[in-house]
């Protein structure tokens, strides 16, 4: 990473944990404030499929797909803003699909790394359990105590994880050394 | 390539280039060893992760595809798999993100497959090995790009397998699915390959996951539509291609060896395997998953001496029970330091051009010890060999 790089990558790492803090500090707010992040990003992907399909794929063989793609998640994404009121639903599908999906691949990962001996076997299971606990804790939080505020945290807590580590990567060395 | 022919046929190539027998086996694992040699594997082995030779296919799911993420899996592949072919393209009209995925687009007798095979020179047979690997992916993974990439690495339905030869050639649709736990049906074309992923970014769309294993069989001729080809149609020789990889590993080694005074692109030593060439070409030209029987029969016959089979424990234990200061003697240690040598020569390469998808390259020359703790061993192996 260059200077530009690891200064924007702890900015944005900075930026979310004061959402967090603001989301911790008032909980309505909260819940609305997750809700609008997650239908902005599904916009914002429509947007940079536009985008990279002007600049990208229309090079590509059978392009096309991708603009017509963006015009789709576009329209399905001005849709999905118009529900933001509803913040169970947001927050259960995303609690849901992305740690659900990671926990399944940590536990995997976790069984082919002991199959190498390698003790890095436990970090992986642990991370994976988390991960799959959090998805099955927030379709019972949403489904049988009907509890925003735990669909809230579980978020929060997921959010400050990805903030850390974006600051943390912005202090990595990452330059290959090259011998003449 | 599968272990048939980073294995076995690199065995049979050694010996043709005059390699002893124990020597021979030595690079072979070696070129093997590329295959296996993850982040998972290392930390068993509590050694350098630095050193990474490839990604299993979890290590992979689970990888992160943000910058550091996306340029730790470009300096893996494109190193050790996909060696880039032009690393400054003349294209017109395209925008510097396509161009820099375009410049990782594998192809044969590049500059950087000179500088691969000079690498190896005066180094170590572990060396050698990681060479060979590297050389020998060139002519398999032809048009495809060690990085995640929609643009370049994606095909659509327009594939065709081409079986019988001259007049009598037929096409053959290619079907493909998504099981990777069923093995591909040659009786009917049908093949696994990587599942499409809209997304520039997503592992599916790395080297020729979308085109399955059908770069790795010898046998094979197909044609199909790159994606970065503009509708231009690509007919990939197998047999032939093999062949040529083959001729040129014998050439690289010898030369390896000092019998050869240089290494130039496009050279094939075709003569040293005229009295077996027949035998080779039934061998790429068989249909059939795995060549692995044929391959050894072939080397035991030219060696007169039995070929065990990789065993991936091979010399684990010895790294793990050698001291810390001695670690760099084992074999794998001296495996480490050559695959090490040549991830930071070619992300180097690919820095110098221009392109960061590889990452950040620092000269120690320039800049001193900065960077990625793990490399430094390269300067103490440096030191030493200028003592």
């Amino acid at each position: 990473m260059n200077r530009r790089q690891r200064i924007e990558s702890f900015l944005v790492g900075l930026g979310m944990l004061l959402c967090c803090c603001v989301m911790v500090l008032n909980a309505t707010v909260g819940y609305y404030l997750a809700a609008i992040i997650i239908s902005v990003s599904m916009l914002s992907f429509g947007v940079r499929l536009l985008v990279y399909y002007q600049t990208m794929a229309r090079h590509m063989v059978g392009g096309k797909a991708m603009l017509f793609l963006g015009i789709l998640v576009l329209n399905f994404s001005a849709f999905i803003i118009s529900l933001v009121n509803t913040p169970m639903l947001f927050l259960l599908l995303y609690l849901l699909l992305f740690h659900g999906f990671s926990g399944a691949i940590s536990v995997l990962r976790a069984k082919e790394a002991r199959s190498f001996s390698a003790a890095s076997w436990v970090l992986s299971l642990l991370m994976g359990i988390a991960n799959l606990g959090v998805a099955l804790g927030a379709v019972f939080a949403a489904l049988f105590l009907r509890s925003l505020e735990i669909l809230g945290y579980l978020y929060f807590a997921g959010m400050l994880c990805s903030a850390l580590v974006r600051m943390a990567s912005a202090f990595r060395r990452t330059e290959i050394v090259y011998i003449q | 390539m599968q272990k048939d022919f980073h294995y076995y046929a690199t065995y049979c190539a050694a010996y043709l280039a005059g390699y002893s027998h124990q020597e021979c086996l030595d690079i072979c694992y070696s070129a093997q060893f590329v295959d296996w040699c993850s982040v998972t594997l290392l930390s068993a082995l509590k050694a350098p992760k630095a050193a990474a030779t490839t990604q299993l296919q979890l290590e992979l799911m689970d990888a992160r595809t943000d910058l550091l993420g996306l340029q730790d899996i470009t300096r893996i592949w494109s190193s050790f798999h996909f060696l880039p072919y032009q690393l400054k393209p003349t294209l017109t009209k395209r925008c510097k993100s396509y161009i820099d995925k375009y410049a990782l687009i594998c192809n044969v007798n590049g500059d950087l497959v000179v500088d691969t095979v000079n690498l190896a020179k005066g180094r170590s047979l572990q060396a050698v090995g990681v060479a060979m690997h590297v050389l020998a992916d060139t002519w398999a993974h032809r048009y495809f790009a060690g990085t995640p990439s929609l643009v370049i690495n994606n095909t659509n339905y327009y594939f065709y397998e081409l079986i019988g030869s001259g007049k009598e050639t037929k096409e053959r649709r290619i079907t493909f699915r998504h099981s990777a736990s069923t093995p591909d049906d040659l009786e009917h074309s049908i093949y696994t390959n990587t599942i499409f992923q809209s997304s520039e970014r997503s592992i599916m769309n790395l080297g020729h996951g979308r085109a399955g294993h059908l770069p790795d069989y010898s046998f094979i001729r197909y044609k199909y539509l790159p994606a970065w080809g503009e509708y231009g149609e690509i007919v990939k020789n197998n047999p032939s291609d093999y062949l040529n990889a083959f001729c040129q590993m014998i050439y690289a080694m010898k030369y390896l060896r000092g019998i050869e005074r240089s290494f130039e692109k496009s050279r094939y030593d075709v003569t040293a395997i005229a009295p077996w060439e027949a035998r080779i070409k039934e061998i790429l030209t068989r249909r059939q998953l795995d060549a692995c029987e044929d391959w050894r029969a072939l080397g035991e016959q030219l060696s007169g001496e039995s070929i065990e089979d990789f065993d991936l424990e091979k010399y684990q234990q010895e790294y793990l029970d050698a001291p810390k200061t001695g670690k760099d003697d084992t074999f794998i240690g001296k495996f480490i330091l050559a695959a090490m040598a040549q991830k930071s020569m070619v992300t180097n390469k690919i820095y110098k051009s221009g392109n960061k998808l590889a990452g950040f390259s620092v000269d120690y020359n320039e800049h001193g010890l900065r960077g990625i703790r793990d490399y430094f061993r390269l300067v103490n192996q440096a030191k030493e060999e200028s003592e």
